[in-house]
């Protein structure tokens, strides 16, 4: 029995229980070498990345008029990323954006399904600093793209100030309208994605590995409980797999609205 | 701006109320060492969210 956890969570820091944050640590995989700062989770994150090259690689090479299998499979993964979030938020300026958003969604979707693969079975971005990393490049990209289409200082006001704030009021708005836009957006965008898989992977850890502890207590009920919470664990996996999915849509989603919002026209 | 940029919106706005007015007025609070302004700092922060929210999005678009 005691190589369950091992299987069901291999890249865990600590599997003692009860599970924590500790049990999220990253293992340096060169220990000694002076480079630790090359870890089990950074190298599924290059993983990660590497699959979504190779992928997309794969999908649009040797591209023909009539596409085959691969490149209609590519193609209907495409279109549904332009229709469903680039033409449907952004409107007729989407096309800029798409190899953003592709790329985005794809890595985000890649990394939150290796919390259900065997092999890793560990959402990259339920460490937290990856989620900022990812919140952080959509920030400087709405940001930049504001800017280059109003001038530095018609964006700023734009962003700060909406219409029909009357002047006494105004000292206390933009501050207000600042911090929303600048700095609680990017911060609930990672957040989000983050406490969503941190939580899914913390409820599936006590799952594992207080059925395997209960299994190995030697008492038949307990053993009996803790076969039940292994099987149960399999549906919070499956629970899991949607919310990868989702989170890497919604990440998409509000990316683009990001962007929209800092590209629209006043009214 | 579809239903879900302004919901992300709402929040948004009503977090950095909260956060802005009641940091500050909890900030004031400790330099004067009173306990009068983190509150009306959060209703302070609340309230003018929501007055931005109506701003941004009240009454009936198309």
């Amino acid at each position: 029995m005691h190589n369950i956890v091992p299987l069901l969570l291999p890249l865990e820091g600590d599997t003692s229980w009860p599970p924590s944050a500790a049990s999220f640590n990253s293992r340096p995989l060169f220990p000694g070498l002076g480079i630790d700062w090359v870890n089990n989770h950074m190298m599924q994150a290059v993983i990660g990345a590497l699959l979504v090259i190779a992928i997309w690689l794969i999908f649009s090479h040797r591209q023909t008029v009539v596409p085959g299998k691969r490149q209609f499979l590519g193609e209907m993964a495409y279109n549904l990323v332009r229709n469903s979030i680039g033409k449907e938020i952004l409107g007729s300026e989407f096309r800029p954006f798409m190899p953003y958003l592709v790329a985005i969604i794809s890595f985000i979707l890649v990394n939150n399904l290796f919390g259900e693969l065997f092999l890793f079975m560990f959402p990259t971005f339920s460490k937290i600093g990856y989620a900022y990393g990812l919140a952080l490049m959509s920030w400087l990209l709405y940001n930049a793209v504001g800017i280059k289409k109003y001038g530095f200082g018609h964006y700023m006001k734009k962003m700060t100030l909406p219409d029909g704030v009357p002047v006494g009021l105004w000292i206390l708005i933009i501050p207000l309208e600042f911090i929303s836009n600048f700095v609680t957006r990017p911060i609930t965008l990672a957040l989000r994605l983050f406490a969503n898989l941190f939580a899914g992977h913390l409820v599936i850890m006590v799952f594992v590995i207080g059925g395997t502890m209960l299994i190995e207590s030697g008492t038949l009920f307990y053993a009996a409980a803790g076969g039940v919470s292994i099987l149960f664990s399999f549906a919070i996996f499956a629970l899991e797999l949607l919310v990868g999915c989702l989170q890497a849509y919604i990440f998409t989603v509000l990316t683009a609205q990001y962007v929209s919002s800092a590209i629209a026209e006043e009214h | 701006m579809n239903d879900q940029g302004q919901g992300i919106t709402v929040v948004s706005l009503l977090l950095a109320g909260l956060l802005l007015y009641g940091g500050a007025g909890w900030l004031l609070d400790s330099w004067l060492g009173t306990r009068l302004f983190t509150p009306f700092g959060l209703i302070l922060g609340s309230a003018l969210s929501i007055y931005v929210i109506v701003k941004k999005m009240g009454g009936v678009k198309s």
